[in-house]
């Protein structure tokens, strides 16, 4: 039995010996919500950051040659698996920074508590609510989309444009569905709408229909769901439809999930809008879609284009920091100041001899400019998708 | 607000969830009653009742109805090789150990859930089904049948805990362990058996879940704790407590939003929990344990 445990031990330790040169690449975090209420979005996301990791190192390498390595975690879209993940990726892997968590709730408490502290760079492709600009962050959490302040109000407006003058708005109690249903109030609320029913909800219940009929009293028969498609906002939508609360349901990003169209089917979901960021036509966002399609990717899945850039930015700011994790986050703003050489999505080789020659490079990305502003937070555009085939098409751009 | 639309959006959609609540209290209230301990791994178990149904509805392409006695026996094998794997182990030692174990368990089946079936919704059938109307009280089939079961499912086991001999065992241990034991009782059979019902009626339970919402790897760890205060309010080791105190829970839970902001519905179970646990800790009719 000794024999056999020493045997053991020595395997063991010859595993860890193997693995040893591996510590020498540079690691990278991504957190998402892998797992939980957005588990039908993040596969693309986690894709598209990848494909962003393997261009780097099929054209180079990161610093002197070396290997980029993505370190997934499971943020499952909450507070606590975010905090868990992060502190995983941190203390553990030692990873020089992140991309993600994909949730607003995951990405504020994992910020606060782990990486703020330990100074890495956060970089999150679809954390959309406005708490996050408010953060005490010594500039290091950043997000590629927008704000959902934008959101929001750009959804208010658009509705109101349409002739909707009247709506129930049901939205998840978290920081993600607050943030937006504020700001949609506020600005639906300021140009002459009327809300017939303002109410929150907590995730994961089983029947939600009385609280349909709270919201349906006020007389509206349009439902503003401010949710995640894969979890209650998915409950919510098939017994409103199931029980006639409502004819026409608007959605936000959170909403624009393929799970819906999977389970209730396209023929149901006639009268569904739902808003999302998108990329601006662009050399670039034509770059990347051919390279993610090529990989096998879908480029138009909700928040591809956010993470890719996310990814392929902080290996920019990485590089220009010359691995230095306390300088990511300053290089991060020089890379995409609006100033210098333009780098389009997927060209590492190209920015890797600029920054090498000192030159200021400026990333142009798949899903805009990404140049951050004082908060980190970056503008966007918007548009209404409506549910067509087995999947969503643009109605209109809002704004 | 007329009496109809109360029944409809408020007291429907709580006497079905509340009859799946009550089939997970049932559950509860038995291991409570025989083996003495707070089983956290129901929840999960249900889960993965659920997620068998769907791979026997997947796979055989049969409707989920004949899908849940195949789930309820697949799962009752799981429970006892559960219990044979990591409580029997514990048994001797003090029951925290159990519940503690029990978390693990509950972690692990989720886990394997997550592998298997992965982390998307699913549902067993796809599209939506509007109600039927009956004198203007709208309920589906699914519902009726959601109900319908749960009390066969009680009755059934309520006449095997009065008649049978087996029954008998069951309750005699539960009484006294010991006092069963030199009585002649075996006792490792009598727990085997208390796994195999605690098994189906979480696969029931799962099933029923799945079939008038959606299925998810967390379907069953959010149900956890409605299904505990039911127990509890029932009156821990009374079955019939726990088909009341489900049917409570549930009716509560959505009658709240008429009178508390909606967003507090998901705290009325701990409310009831914290009220009963106050005020009358034995539950509503007298429990035997705690």
């Amino acid at each position: 039995m000794n024999k056999f445990r020493t045997a053991l031990a020595a395997t063991l330790l010859g595993a860890t010996a193997m693995a040893a040169p591996a510590q020498a690449d540079v690691k990278i975090g991504l957190l998402g919500g892998v797992s939980g209420p957005i588990a039908a979005m993040a596969p693309a996301m986690i894709d598209s950051a990848r494909l962003a990791v393997q261009q780097v190192n099929d054209n180079g390498g990161i610093l002197d040659g070396e290997q980029l390595v993505a370190v997934v975690g499971d943020s499952a879209c909450n507070p606590q698996n975010g905090t868990d993940a992060a502190t995983k990726a941190v203390n553990i892997e030692n990873v020089i920074g992140i991309v993600g968590p994909h949730c607003s709730g995951a990405v504020l408490a994992a910020t606060n508590s782990v990486t703020i502290p330990a100074g890495v760079t956060v970089i999150t492709p679809s954390g959309t609510s406005p708490e996050i600009s408010g953060l005490n962050d010594n500039d290091t959490v950043f997000r590629t989309v927008p704000s959902d302040d934008f959101q929001g109000r750009a959804l208010a407006r658009t509705l109101l444009l349409r002739g909707t003058a009247k709506v129930a708005v049901a939205y998840l109690n978290n920081d993600y569905g607050k943030g937006l249903a504020e700001a949609f109030r506020s600005e639906f609320e300021g140009n002459g709408g009327e809300i017939a029913g303002f109410a929150a909800h907590e995730g994961e219940k089983a029947s939600y229909r009385s609280n349909l009929a709270e919201l349906a009293s006020g007389g509206a028969d349009t439902l503003v769901i401010f949710d995640y498609g894969d979890g209650s906002g998915l409950t919510m939508l098939r017994q409103a439809l199931e029980n006639g609360f409502f004819e026409n349901f608007v959605g936000g990003d959170g909403m624009k999930s393929d799970a819906p169209i999977k389970e209730l089917g396209a023929e149901n979901l006639t009268t569904f809008l739902s808003s999302a960021p998108v990329g601006e036509k662009s050399d670039s966002l034509e770059m990347f879609s051919k390279a993610f399609a090529d990989v096998g990717g879908d480029p138009s899945a909700i928040f591809a284009t956010t993470s890719y850039d996310a990814a392929f930015m902080l290996a920019l700011a990485i590089e220009k920091a010359g691995g230095d994790k306390a300088k990511v986050s300053a290089a991060l703003r020089e890379i995409s100041n609006g100033e210098g050489e333009p780098i389009r999505a997927g060209e590492w080789a190209k920015a890797k001899e600029l920054i090498a020659a000192g030159t200021a490079i400026d990333y142009k990305g798949a899903a805009g400019d990404h140049n951050f502003d004082d908060k980190g937070d970056v503008p966007g555009t918007y548009a209404l998708f409506k549910v067509s085939g087995d999947g969503f098409e643009v109605v209109s751009e809002i704004q | 607000m007329d009496a109809l639309e109360i029944i409809n959006f408020y007291l429907v959609p709580g006497i079905v969830i509340g009859s799946i609540y009550a089939l997970g209290a049932v559950g509860i209230t038995l291991v409570f009653a025989i083996l003495r301990y707070a089983h956290l791994a129901h929840g999960d178990l249900a889960t993965l009742g659920a997620f068998l149904a769907l791979g026997a509805v997947t796979l055989g392409g049969v409707s989920p109805y004949v899908a849940l006695p195949v789930a309820m026996v697949l799962t009752a094998a799981a429970a006892v090789m559960i219990d044979k794997a990591f409580y029997a182990y514990l048994r001797e030692r003090p029951k925290i150990v159990t519940v503690m174990a029990s978390l693990g368990v509950a972690l692990m089946v989720r886990a394997v859930v997550q592998v298997v079936w992965g982390v998307d919704s699913e549902t067993y059938t796809r599209g939506i089904v509007r109600p039927d109307v009956w004198f203007g009280i709208r309920i589906r089939d699914r519902e009726l049948i959601t109900i319908l079961a749960m009390i066969g499912l009680v009755l059934a086991l309520h006449v095997f805990l009065q008649q049978s001999k087996w029954g008998k065992a069951m309750r005699a241990m539960s009484d006294n362990p010991d006092l069963a034991l030199l009585s002649g009782v075996d006792n490792k059979k009598v727990v085997m058996l208390t796994w195999i019902i605690v098994g189906g009626l979480c696969a029931a339970a799962g099933v029923f879940l799945g079939l008038n919402y959606e299925l998810k790897a967390m379907m069953g760890w959010t149900m956890l704790l409605p299904m505990f205060a039911a127990a509890i309010l029932g009156g821990v080791g009374r079955v019939e407590g726990a088909v009341l105190g489900g049917l409570i829970v549930g009716i509560a839970e959505e009658m709240s939003t008429l009178f508390l902001p909606t967003e507090y519905k998901a705290a009325t179970a701990f409310a009831i929990l914290l009220l009963m646990l106050l005020v009358r800790p034995t539950g509503l009719l007298k429990g035997k344990v705690l």
